[in-house]
């Protein structure tokens, strides 16, 4: 459980806003190991969503190296990039970001379908991840239909559709009332424990990030342990 | 849940959006579908006029061959009653008093015809019509002949004892080709019936007549050696007026009667065609003007609705292109997303397009193009000014079905190729951020 599955070096982030260069990210080093629930604090603008749409290649760094299970993704090109996304990320959003004309099965199916595997390998899964997050039976609505509590678990079951090395929680709490809050963040300590999830959870909330097993604070850019 | 089935949600998603624009694009596609078949249709129409026109010209240059030459010469009808009290209409003339005719310069012919007509009681029946059917004139002047012919033969050379009946004629003596009908006491065989509506000669129209040889008609008449026309045939037609000027000259009783009619009638038919087939010509020329310009028209609108609403769909769901980006989706995948889409919004109006075309081919090309007048010509000769167009008839074959699928495939391709590589080249990041 002590390999290391996420090694960044000196990752520094340059984007220019109008006539500003603006350094959201300056020779930033982290590491994760596989199985961790690291939650990721700062204030807002501090980099956060830089640092995960970065590790969740959607972004690319201006300088450094990432290594994602060993291999540096800062390097790839996008014929590569999508591969990854598909087979070792799994993104959940603040605001859970569900195709709103598929029911939640078929949107965590999607997932699958991209893919490439077997329509009823994909069901099966499918129906067993949306059991794992407590919506049996809600398979058939369509996000209009849920709640947003339930919209969220379904985001969930979807980033692990393909049973990714890494899930990457962006505020995943962000637009959810006190009581979806906790079941959410209960459900992402339960991944991590009873199958070794590893999480990267990026959040504001001291309370939300208080369940995860290791806490670091982003601040000018920089980790602060 | 494959991609086709995200197409067509996608479609679906915004409802009277998609309804509008295959709407639009349906129609652009049932006039694209319609126009090749519509000018297809309009150039038959225009070589049927074409082909009536010159068959118009050709049989008055026919009839005019025969009588350009051609003098009628026959003493003016004066109010005069026979021992019944019944009008004469041709007052007779005995040839022998009229032999200086074929001794005027350039008469090459001089051919007597005696016309009687005959009366039952008061009731007018037919004329008997003496032809003298010697060799040279018969063969040389086929206008002494009576025309258009509609069942049997005509007369020939050396014919006796038989008749042509105008079919009036026929009718009223209950007899056709083969039978036998007698006239004054003398039995004829009928050889051949001539139609209705027939011109005789320079100006005679619809004669009833019973045309037989100028002697049988002469004896069965009492009228021996007499006759109520001379068809004066002049050397060339260069020569006609004087050999008119020649008759009046030596026979100023004689009223003189010269093809000019004819010929004018043949001038003006000439000329009246030669407008018409013009004017069809312009048509023609107009109707593939206006069709080229409608066709690039409508391939360009159609190809400009697809690529707009396709950009604008592609800017809508930037965020969403982002999210499915994030789960895995290749370029490619989006590409192929977006195009799909396309193709199936132009396909799903092509379908609809070729029904509506199918249904109001006929009217839709006479909105969309220019067209003939497709009054024959017979029509114009006798109601002159009276002009109406009747759009021709246009059939969509299987082949143009086949083109407008095609057409429409190709287009939604087209269009949304741009729409779509954009889609593809969208940031994930950025898309992500797009509200």
């Amino acid at each position: 459980m002590n390999e290391v599955v996420l090694k960044i070096e000196n990752l520094t982030k340059t984007y220019k806003l109008g006539k500003r260069d603006v350094q959201p990210l300056t020779d930033l080093n982290l590491e994760v190991k596989r199985g961790e629930f690291t939650a990721i604090m700062g204030p807002s603008g501090s980099g956060k969503t830089t640092l995960l749409n970065i590790i969740g290649c959607l972004d690319k760094p201006t300088s450094g190296t990432v290594l994602l299970d060993k291999v540096d993704v800062a390097r790839l090109p996008e014929s590569q990039l999508y591969k990854i996304r598909r087979d070792k990320i799994g993104f959940i959003f603040q605001n859970f970001n569900l195709l709103p004309y598929l029911n939640a099965r078929e949107n965590i199916e999607l997932a699958m379908e991209l893919a490439g595997k077997f329509k009823e390998q994909r069901k099966q899964r499918a129906l067993k991840l949306l059991a794992m997050v407590g919506l049996s039976g809600r398979e058939q609505h369509r996000p209009q239909r849920l709640s947003q509590g339930e919209q969220q678990r379904v985001a969930i079951a979807r980033a692990l559709a393909n049973d990714p090395a890494i899930i990457l929680a962006d505020e995943p709490t962000g637009n959810l009332d006190k009581n979806s809050k906790q079941e959410i963040v209960k459900l992402l300590a339960n991944l991590n424990q009873k199958q070794g999830a590893t999480i990267i959870m990026v959040t504001h909330d001291e309370q939300i990030a208080a369940h995860a097993e290791r806490m670091l604070f982003l601040n000018d850019g920089k980790i602060i342990k | 849940m494959g991609i086709l089935t995200r197409a067509t949600r996608n479609i679906t998603r915004r409802k009277t959006r998609a309804l509008l624009v295959i709407a639009a694009l349906s129609l652009a596609l049932a006039m694209l579908i319609i126009l090749p078949p519509s000018i297809t249709a309009n150039q038959e129409a225009a070589q049927k006029v074409i082909d009536d026109l010159t068959a118009d010209v050709e049989k008055q240059a026919l009839k005019l061959n025969m009588v350009a030459t051609q003098i009628d010469c026959y003493l003016p009808i004066v109010l005069s009653f026979d021992s019944n009290t019944r009008p004469i209409l041709y007052p007779l003339m005995n040839v022998t008093d009229y032999a200086g005719l074929s001794l005027i310069p350039d008469v090459t012919a001089v051919i007597p015809i005696l016309r009687q007509d005959q009366w039952a009681q008061d009731e007018y029946l037919y004329d008997v019509y003496g032809i003298p059917l010697d060799a040279s004139f018969v063969d040389g002047f086929p206008s002494i002949l009576p025309s258009n012919i509609t069942a049997g033969r005509n007369l020939q050379a050396g014919d006796r004892g038989v008749v042509v009946l105008q079919e009036i004629v026929a009718n009223q003596f209950g007899v056709d080709v083969g039978g036998t009908v007698n006239i004054l006491g003398q039995n004829f065989k009928v050889v051949g019936i001539q139609g209705r509506g027939s011109y005789q000669g320079l100006n005679q129209y619809n004669v009833t007549a019973a045309y037989m040889s100028l002697e049988e008609a002469q004896t069965i008449t009492n009228t021996t050696g007499q006759a109520t026309t001379f068809h004066v045939f002049a050397n060339s037609i260069d020569n006609v007026g004087a050999i008119a000027n020649n008759i009046k000259a030596a026979y100023p009783s004689l009223r003189v009667e010269l093809a000019t009619s004819v010929i004018n009638e043949a001038l003006d038919l000439q000329s009246r065609a030669n407008n018409r087939m013009q004017e069809v010509q312009n048509t023609m020329n107009q109707i593939q003007s206006t069709a080229i310009v409608e066709i690039s028209l409508v391939v360009a609108a159609q190809g400009a609705i697809i690529l707009l609403i396709m950009l604008y769909t592609v800017r809508e769901r930037t965020r969403e292109i982002g999210i499915l980006k994030a789960i895995g989706a290749s370029n490619t995948t989006i590409l192929g997303q977006f195009m799909l889409e396309g193709v199936l919004l132009s396909l799903i109006a092509g379908i609809i397009g070729i029904a509506i075309g199918i249904v109001v081919a006929s009217p839709l090309a006479y909105l969309l193009l220019p067209h003939l007048n497709q009054i024959g010509f017979d029509l114009i000769l006798t109601e002159e000014g009276i002009l109406t167009s009747v759009p021709p008839a246009v059939t969509i074959t299987p082949q143009l079905i086949l083109l407008g699928v095609g057409a429409a495939l190709l287009l939604g391709a087209l269009g949304s190729l741009y729409p779509a590589w954009r889609a593809a080249r969208i940031r994930p990041a950025e898309a992500m951020r797009y509200e």
